[in-house]
């Protein structure tokens, strides 16, 4: 961690509805920059919700609460907004585009994001850095984005935008999930690359793997909607020792 | 001797394709309609109402006025209402014999609410001697019941057999309908359904295999009006000698029927160079939440696959039997009733002969 | 995509120019007027007889039984015939002044210095430009009106002219074959490659008229050429109607790509006829962006006369706000060892209605020929129309046919995945439809790729119409 703490997003008692079913149940969460925070949880404990509730994802309903990033309330705001303020999400399954080539989407989205043109050159160069250190086929960049990608791929390109549009808040949505061996090392790679002190990163999964090769500040266990343990990289491994069990008995469902 | 010109599809092409209707040419329309008494009832028979004042409204689609208007004459007003909610059976043969040539009923089939059940409707020759069938069945099939309709068509090469049917499906209603059309020099289907209940539900699963010069048309329709509707629908077949058919299938995504999906594919297997085979799968659509998906292909057996099972042994009809009935069976699996299974599959051999 | 390229005006389609022409018919259709525009034309005596006779088959003939309402049509309130101020030219600069800037602001003269062979400019109902590179005429190739070509190569003419699209096809056959008008005829020699493109742009101005252009292009065995064709007009509150007739004959081995960008103005029927007659291993392909018109009824059609004959067909159409757009393509398989592929795609919207009709027919002498097609429809609102009626007919068992279709929207996730990159959602929406289309644009010459995005921009962003 930096010396000096520097609130990046804040979410207090937040309560989220997915089609009219409550998932997350009063979630409080801090994240500054510099850090690399973890939520893990078993399936259905509302992982995912989080991340789509921070990005205003239409299909779930903040019913209360607020998400603070940089200190404004971006509970209301489109998605797109949120992601030009500087928060990017990788996907679990990212959506495949017919017709849109990687690069133009890369080059198109960072437009978008950076709100200003990009300088062709500098850009180019950047993605064959990046590409050559995640081990990507150039090949890739003038397919169809996703359309036709092995799930280690899709993963792969998810950490390639993350880089190119250069979010201070990175939330890894199951990015590790599927993977083999050498994608999770890759993927942790990239997300190396990708930090500094003045970003932060939320990597949500549900197994630990990832995190041997990480270096985590806090780790969340969520269960059944509520926050139920925060600690450091040690929590991370007493889970992948004892499961959930002991943080799942107590909690109502 | 009448000329007839039946089946027209819900939306009208380049009358050059020739697919808009189809033209009969010196139909016998019989004129004085004598009883049909070979009529076998299997299972409880007091769900059977004979000669009942039943619903005789006007169809929406139909065949044609002419046959619609000609059943005012029936010979057969039947009306089954259905309760039970034990999926129960209830099997009507039509047997056509010499003293049973005609046969122009009406049947109107109530689903009511809850109930589960099965209607199994059989048309069959005993003998060879042109007949003639013109059946209307109106379905109503009330909120939250499941009803599975079979119709079996094994009435013989010489006859014609037209059959029009109309469905009304309400609230989460599963309506399943298992098709053989095997018989009749020219057999005629119109097939509608109104899936007017949110959550309501139509499947159509139809095999058919002409021979020598038999017709097929089938022309089947399926509106979507309820919210989250689903209808899907499955044709399967197989021509051989000069049959030809032509299958028209419409899925129409009406206003309000949001979240509904539609499928619809259509397999057609050539056995010979002169059979012929045409199709017009339609999707219409004027409501933007929906998925509309159709298919269709046609052609002959897969040479590897003919060269495979020949190589086990079987001759080249054997082949080409396992093959039809390879697409066929999983359609045929649906019919819970062995005896009926086996008559259909006897059928089938023999027909690939 | 709108940041790499240059907006393009809708304002450039719809400038009018002040209804100005050396002669226009009076509105109908009679005798009278058929032997008044052959006379206007010079028409030889065989044009003329040729005309009268379709006379007689346009009125025998029905108005189509099926397909978008054409009762608005009243054929007496239409000229067949305005010819513009000006006889052909085969310099820009003689052109008259307001003709030229209505094209040089469609980018044609540009476009002719950049990335075509040749390129005809017709405006109204005579063909005022017509131009092709000398090394193309040095080997033979012709590339003119098609007035030039009745005129210079009678036998030529006479033994192609509505002979692929006999007059007896349709109504609007017939009416073409009476009262057609300007056009391009395109002769490719032998072994000849066409390297480059050649272009026709059709421009309709004069109100409550109609354009009737014929276009036959031969392409001799062994030869190749790709052909553009544009249209467009400013939008009036009365009907205009355009009617031409598009031949095509693809010898032996050859091989033809004809391209079209409709974006006629919102008040046209547009109801086209093109046919091809494709020999023995030859190619057709057909790319085709319907954007315009108020109705459109336009179903290219390939024969395929020559064992190992391929055709292909590229397709969209966009329907926005009181257009209907029936379109679709036609292929029959004549000969052994013929294939085809179709891939259509539509977009309907603000109330627009697409349908995708279609006839695929494989002929009994059609031995081991392979058609697939495919066809896509979007909807973007739940107030607009589309309709898929694909029919195949075949009549062999040596074959193989597949077709597929679907119908839905724009999913909601994908929406949601491109707005968290940082895209809104017209933007999402947009790109999603940019790359549905791209199939079609990524056929078409750069400059056409680049203006069917923008029409496409244009058309989300509800500009148009």
């Amino acid at each position: 961690m930096s010396g000096k703490t520097e609130k990046l997003l804040e979410i207090k008692n937040l309560y989220v509805n997915a089609e009219e079913k409550e998932i997350l149940k009063g979630i409080n969460l801090q994240i500054n920059k510099g850090e690399v925070h973890v939520i893990m949880g078993p399936n259905g404990s509302g992982k995912s919700t989080t991340a789509n509730a921070i990005l205003n994802n239409p299909e779930y309903s903040k019913t209360k609460g607020e998400i603070i990033f940089e200190g404004e309330n971006i509970n209301k705001l489109p998605t797109d907004e949120i992601a030009r303020k500087g928060i990017f999400m990788s996907f679990q399954s990212p959506e495949e585009i017919p017709g849109v080539s990687v690069t133009n989407f890369l080059k198109y989205a960072k437009n978008k994001i950076t709100e200003k043109p990009v300088k062709i050159f500098k850009f180019r160069e950047e993605l064959k850095k990046y590409m050559e250190q995640l081990n990507m086929n150039p090949e890739n960049m003038e397919r169809s984005l996703n359309v036709g990608f092995s799930g280690g791929e899709k993963k792969k390109n998810e950490i390639l935008q993350m880089l190119i549009l250069d979010p201070k808040l990175a939330i890894l949505d199951e990015t590790d999930s599927g993977l083999d061996v050498d994608a999770i090392k890759t993927v942790s790679k990239g997300i190396e690359m990708f930090k500094n002190d003045k970003n932060a990163v939320l990597i949500i999964t549900h197994n630990t793997r990832i995190l041997h090769s990480l270096d985590v500040d806090y780790v969340h266990v969520l269960i059944n909607g509520k926050i139920v343990k925060t600690a450091g990289k040690e929590l991370a491994k007493e889970i992948e020792e004892q499961g959930y069990e002991k943080y799942k008995t107590g909690v109502k469902e | 001797m009448n000329n007839l010109k039946l089946n027209d599809t819900p939306v009208r092409t380049s009358r050059n394709f020739n697919i808009n209707n189809i033209k009969l040419m010196d139909v016998d329309i019989p004129e004085i309609i004598d009883d049909f008494n070979n009529l076998e009832i299997i299972g409880e028979e007091s769900q059977v109402q004979n000669n009942a004042n039943i619903n005789k409204s006007k169809l929406i689609y139909g065949l044609g006025t002419e046959l619609e208007k000609l059943n005012e004459k029936s010979n057969k007003d039947l009306k089954i209402e259905l309760d039970s909610t034990d999926e129960k059976e209830i099997q009507l043969n039509f047997k056509f014999d010499d003293n049973n040539l005609t046969l122009l009923e009406n049947i109107e089939i109530i689903a009511n609410e809850n109930s589960k059940s099965t209607v199994i409707l059989k048309y069959i020759s005993t003998n060879k001697e042109k007949a003639f069938h013109n059946g209307i069945i109106r379905v109503k099939a009330k909120k939250n019941s499941e009803i599975k309709i079979i119709i079996v068509n094994l009435i013989n090469e010489e006859s014609n057999n037209f059959i029009s049917i109309e469905n009304n499906i309400e609230e989460n209603a599963k309506c399943k309908y298992i098709m053989v059309d095997f018989g009749g020099k020219n057999s005629i289907t119109n097939y509608y359904s109104n899936l007017i209940g949110e959550s309501s539900e139509n499947i159509i699963n139809t095999i058919y295999l002409g021979k020598e010069n038999q017709l097929l048309d089938l022309n089947y329709i399926g509106e979507l009006r309820g919210k989250k509707s689903n209808i899907d629908i499955d044709v399967q077949g197989a021509l051989k000698d000069n049959a030809k058919k032509h299958f028209k299938g419409t899925i129409d995504f009406k206003k309000g029927s949001k979240k509904s999906k539609g499928n619809e594919n259509e397999f057609c297997l050539l056995l010979s160079e002169t059979a012929r085979s045409m199709a017009l799968p339609m999707l219409l659509c004027t409501e933007e939440d929906v998925e509309g998906n159709h298919s269709c292909a046609t052609g002959k057996a897969d040479n590897k696959q003919l060269f495979y099972i020949m190589s086990r042994g079987f001759s080249y009809k054997e082949a080409m039997k396992l093959i039809v009935r390879a697409r066929f069976n999983k359609i045929i699996e649906q019919i819970d009733n062995e005896k009926l299974r086996n008559e259909i599959l006897q059928e089938m051999n023999e027909k690939l002969d | 995509m709108k940041n790499n390229i240059d907006e393009i005006n809708r304002n450039v389609y719809d400038i009018k120019n002040k209804d100005e022409y050396e002669f226009k018919i009076k509105k109908g259709i009679t005798k009278d007027i058929i032997e008044e525009i052959s006379k206007q034309k010079n028409d030889p005596s065989w044009m003329r007889e040729f005309r009268l006779k379709a006379l007689e088959v346009y009125n025998s003939l029905e108005l189509p039984t099926w397909g978008p309402d054409l009762s608005e049509l009243n054929m007496n309130e239409i000229a067949t015939y305005v010819r513009p101020k000006t006889k052909l030219n085969t310099s820009w600069d003689d052109v008259p002044e307001d003709i030229k800037n209505t094209f040089d602001k469609l980018g044609i003269p540009e476009a002719e210095k950049k990335s075509l062979a040749g390129v005809g400019a017709q405006y109204d109902s005579e063909v005022v430009y017509h131009s092709m590179k000398e090394e193309l005429s040095k080997q033979g190739v012709i590339y003119t009106d098609m007035e030039t070509a009745v005129r210079e190569y009678p036998d030529i003419v006479k033994a192609h002219f509505m002979k692929c699209v006999p007059v007896h096809d349709h109504k609007f056959v017939a009416l073409h074959g009476a009262v057609w008008s300007g056009g391009s005829f395109v002769y490719v020699p032998k072994g000849v490659k066409v390297d480059i493109p050649l272009q026709s742009y059709f421009r309709l101005n004069s109100p409550e008229s109609g354009q009737f252009e014929h276009t036959l292009i031969i392409v001799e065995e062994g030869a190749s050429l790709h052909f553009i064709e544009g249209c467009s007009a400013p939008k009036y509150n009365k009907v205009n109607l355009h009617a031409g007739c598009v031949e095509l004959y693809v010898k032996d081995n050859a091989y033809l790509r004809y391209s079209t960008i409709e974006n006629w103005s919102k008040n046209m029927l547009n109801l086209n006829t093109k046919k091809a007659l494709v020999g023995k291993n030859a190619t057709m392909e057909w790319v085709s962006g319907s954007f315009g018109s108020k109705i459109s009824m336009l179903y290219p059609m390939s024969i395929l006369n020559g064992e190992g004959a391929k055709t292909e067909y590229t397709g969209i159409s966009f329907a926005g706000k009181g257009q209907n757009l029936d379109t679709g393509f036609k292929v029959v398989h004549n000969a052994p060892k013929t294939s085809s592929v179709v891939n259509a795609k539509s977009i309907s919207k603000n109330g627009g209605a697409c349908t995708y009709r279609s006839l695929v027919r494989i002929n009994e002498n059609a031995k081991n020929s392979k058609c697939s097609v495919s066809c896509e429809s979007l909807m973007l609102d739940d107030i607009s129309r589309s309709d898929t009626i694909p029919v195949s007919d075949i009549r062999t068992d040596e074959v193989e046919f597949s077709h597929e279709a679907s119908i839905g929207k724009i999913s909601d996730k994908t929406i949601f995945y491109l707005m968290s990159r940082g895209l809104s959602e017209e933007d999402a929406k947009a790109m999603i439809v940019r790359g549905f289309a791209y199939p079609v644009s990524k056929e078409l010459p750069v400059e056409y790729a680049a203006e069917m995005n923008n029409l496409i921009n244009l058309e989300l962003e509800g500009q148009v119409g």
